[in-house]
């Protein structure tokens, strides 16, 4: 270890003193400081971003025995990770507060999830992805759980936890054979070692299960199945934080383990994400459509969105996979804006989770409507919306791999996918309230500013998406 | 037939049984009890491999501390045993038949052709070093921030199990040690002098 | 001569007898808990007889993180299992229907 290996993951390094911190904070403090535990956390994303930008070395640098990697890519996905933890915080902070489930867990808890994106993002060694992995998962079982006596949101966390056991086993298991067969476990040592090996066939055994893996983390079909209970169960400032960043670290995991480790492989493994871009793709459009619960259908329209993703990443090329993560992060902007109208909504005894809940938000407050409706087209897709350019990105991808068929597979998904996101939108506009229905607009001022901000970045992004792109395409040396 | 090889099939064939009954067996309690000794069946496999420190660790950790919180979880829940078991039998053909299937396959897509090989000389012993000695210099160097990492884990652990189950009831009265330490007699008894009582004749009865 | 087919076809029966486990008990969470217990020993068994054969340190170092996080698992786990069990008074997965996964 030298100190340059430290400046280099300063922003993580920062990270944890300041969740060490905070914990101690949070110990000694007591409930009075409640707000200051909120606003140190800010405090302290703010900061590791600005470390995160000013990093002004010679990109990619490793440190500590290639474990740690730093390139544009671990760059991009850092820096949209912190930005929707934030949002995570601004948009949680009155629903905590209402439901009395205002503990500084909350905040250490996620701050550790982000600590283990970060490292997983940057992974340059299969025990770093398998570490990162974990200590973001660890940290979202308990987050999940975090409503200790609401029984959906503990049987939800037992789901989760288990089948996210699962696919952690399988994924150690397809590891374990990947080192058997490349007798390494560093990932570009696995991709210079892989066209030589005598056991090609044991690394082809292993991919399947990392592959496994990999689609449970996503919640890609047909691994689904935690993914709608895990959001409908959740307290919904937590399913906020589900459906955000840990898509981000999904998409640096994949892109590390496949892209930077097993690129010799790409014969084998993009047939079945493909396979599983197709069954995520229909299984995220068509089920959709029939619920009924607003959290729930946006956990089949994550399948599905999963499934675009997919497109992106099977095509293999340096444009598909910033195609994937432009996908990821427009996903990320898309549910945080999405979520957060159903948090600003939602009040202590009432969730706002139903999508009847939403009759006639128009009347009683045009603005939020207006923004929730901005969320679902973006999702949907409809141009000029940040939505509309990463499916298109995707589908592009996916063409120019000579994947023509996955691509009309795709547009048929957006086109079903666009029925379920404008019946959210018929029953805000055209749908009266229900006589007691009393929608009411969080006052949180914060939440409401960050929210319209957020929603108005799907429009502006979708407009000026060059700049985003250009730098997605940089960090695969586009 | 080798010594070892005997050992091997010994400690094999209890690490396969003790899998077997901690899935099959009815009462929660016998299962862990099983999975302990495929646990320990297993850590003597791993010192047939000269991997002494994980076998070690493997009994520390998993025997001695992991396999008695699932005891003790399994205890103190007191789980109703029969209604757990719905669906066993149901399950149980599909269960064997995928079990078999894989492991067919996978025996298959191995290719253990390749891997009937002996082991080449124990590498740290090579060096004239202990095992131990052997993977703590790998540790402290190379995966130095594993090491670290893995530490912030544990961290998540405590914080999630603490923040998870410790409840503070209302109403429970605590002792404070430090403050029943501190006390002094001034502090307690409160000597006041008062002028002597005087009876009142009037209220004699 | 113990060959290192031995040892992998070792991991790959307690990875078989895991996954059936994982099959035959949906309902009881315990038992789920102490499969996946049995996946990850699987696991371990592959690396440490890799590691042997190659003379390669890595694979058991992989290993002592794989216990590592093994135990704040369990830890966790266990923890939600007991939330789980004063909401419910029962571990039974069939009589989870609160959520319809």
């Amino acid at each position: 270890m030298s100190w340059n290996d430290v400046l280099t993951m300063l922003p993580e390094l920062y990270l944890t003193g300041a969740i060490c911190v905070l914990l101690l904070f949070d110990a000694f403090a007591g409930t009075r400081y409640r707000s200051a535990m909120h606003w140190l956390s800010m405090l302290a994303l703010l900061v590791t971003a600005l470390l995160v930008v000013s990093a002004q070395r010679a990109i990619p640098a490793t440190a500590f025995s290639g474990m740690y990697v730093d390139d544009t890519l671990a760059q991009i996905l850092k820096l949209f990770s912190i930005l929707s933890v934030a949002l995570v915080f601004v948009f949680s902070e009155p629903y905590l507060r209402m439901r009395k489930m205002a503990v500084g867990e909350f905040h250490t808890l996620t701050l550790f999830a982000l600590l283990g994106i970060m490292l997983l993002v940057s992974a340059g060694n299969l025990v770093m992805i398998y570490l990162g992995l974990e200590l973001l998962t660890l940290s979202s079982y308990a987050l999940v759980a975090l409503d200790r006596d609401s029984p959906r949101a503990t049987e939800a966390a037992m789901k989760y936890f288990v089948l996210g056991a699962l696919a952690s086993g399988l994924l150690l298991y397809g590891m374990s054979m990947l080192y058997g067969a490349t007798g390494t476990l560093s990932l570009p040592g696995i991709a210079a070692t892989l066209p030589v090996t005598p056991h090609q066939s044991l690394a082809v055994f292993g991919l399947v299960f990392v592959i496994a893996g990999i689609a449970f983390k996503f919640g890609a079909a047909p691994f689904h199945m935690w993914l709608p209970d895990v959001y409908e169960g959740s307290p919904s400032a937590v399913t906020l934080f589900v459906a955000s960043a840990p898509k981000l670290a999904a998409v640096g995991m994949a892109l590390r383990l496949l892209d930077v480790g097993l690129h010799p492989l790409l014969p084998y493994w993009q047939d079945m994400l493909a396979v599983l871009a197709v069954a995520s793709l229909v299984i995220g459009s068509l089920v959709a459509i029939v619920q009924s619960n607003l959290k729930r259908m946006l956990a089949y329209s994550t399948i599905g969105h999963m499934g675009f993703l997919f497109l992106g990443l099977s095509a293999g090329t340096s444009f598909g996979n910033a195609a994937a993560v432009f996908y990821a992060i427009a996903y990320v902007l898309m549910s945080t804006a999405a979520f957060g109208v159903i948090l600003a909504l939602a009040r202590a005894g009432f969730e706002a989770d139903r999508i009847d809940d939403l009759r006639g938000l128009n009347q009683r407050s045009p603005w939020f409507a207006g923004l929730m409706a901005l969320a679902m087209f973006s999702l949907g897709g409809v141009p000029p919306l940040f939505g509309f350019w990463a499916k298109l990105l995707v589908l592009q991808s996916a063409i120019g791999a000579h994947m023509l068929w996955l691509a009309i597979v795709g547009a048929f998904a957006a086109i079903i996918s666009l029925f379920y996101y404008l019946r959210v939108v018929k029953v805000m506009y055209f749908d009266k309230p229900a006589e007691d229905s009393a929608l009411l607009v969080s006052s949180d001022a914060s939440l409401r500013w960050v929210l319209s901000l957020n929603a108005l970045a799907l429009l502006a992004l979708g407009v000026f998406q060059g700049p985003l792109l250009d730098w997605c395409l940089r960090g695969f040396g586009g | 037939m080798t010594i070892q090889l005997l050992a091997f099939y010994f400690f094999a064939f209890f690490a396969v049984l003790g899998a077997l009954l901690v899935i099959t067996l009815r009462n929660p309690v016998h299962a862990v009890l099983s999975l302990v000794l495929t646990f320990f069946s297993v850590a003597c496999i791993w010192m047939l491999m000269q991997a002494e420190f994980l076998a070690l660790v493997l009994i520390v950790v998993y025997v001695g501390a992991v396999m008695v919180l699932f005891l003790f979880v399994v205890m103190m829940l007191d789980i109703k045993v029969a209604a757990a078991r719905e669906g066993f039998i149901r399950h149980l053909p599909v269960g064997i038949g995928v079990a078999l299937i894989m492991l067919a396959e996978m025996v298959t897509l191995i290719g253990l052709r390749a891997m009937q090989v002996a082991p080449p000389p124990n590498p740290a012993a090579m060096h004239g070093e202990s095992n131990v000695a052997w993977i703590g210099t790998a540790l402290y160097t190379q995966y130095l921030l594993p090491f670290e990492v893995a530490a912030m884990i544990l961290t998540v652990g405590i914080v999630a199990a603490v923040a998870l189950t410790l409840r503070h009831r209302v109403g429970v009265r605590h002792q404070n040690a430090s403050q029943q330490v501190a006390a002094v007699a001034r502090d307690r008894v409160r000597l006041v002098s008062m002028p002597a009582e005087r009876g009142d004749p009037g209220a004699q009865p | 001569m113990i060959t290192l087919a031995h040892y992998i076809v070792l991991g790959a029966v307690l990875f078989c007898i895991a996954v059936a486990g994982i099959f035959i008990n949906r309902k009881n969470v315990i038992v789920l808990l102490m499969a996946i217990e049995l996946m990850l020993l699987a696991v371990n068994i592959n690396f440490i007889a890799f590691s042997r054969f190659f003379g390669d340190v890595a694979g058991q170092v992989f290993v002592f993180f794989i216990l590592t996080v093994a135990a704040a698992e369990s830890a966790i786990g266990l923890a939600i299992l007991t939330l789980l069990f004063r909401n419910r008074r029962t571990i039974n997965v069939a009589e989870f229907d609160d959520l319809r996964g």
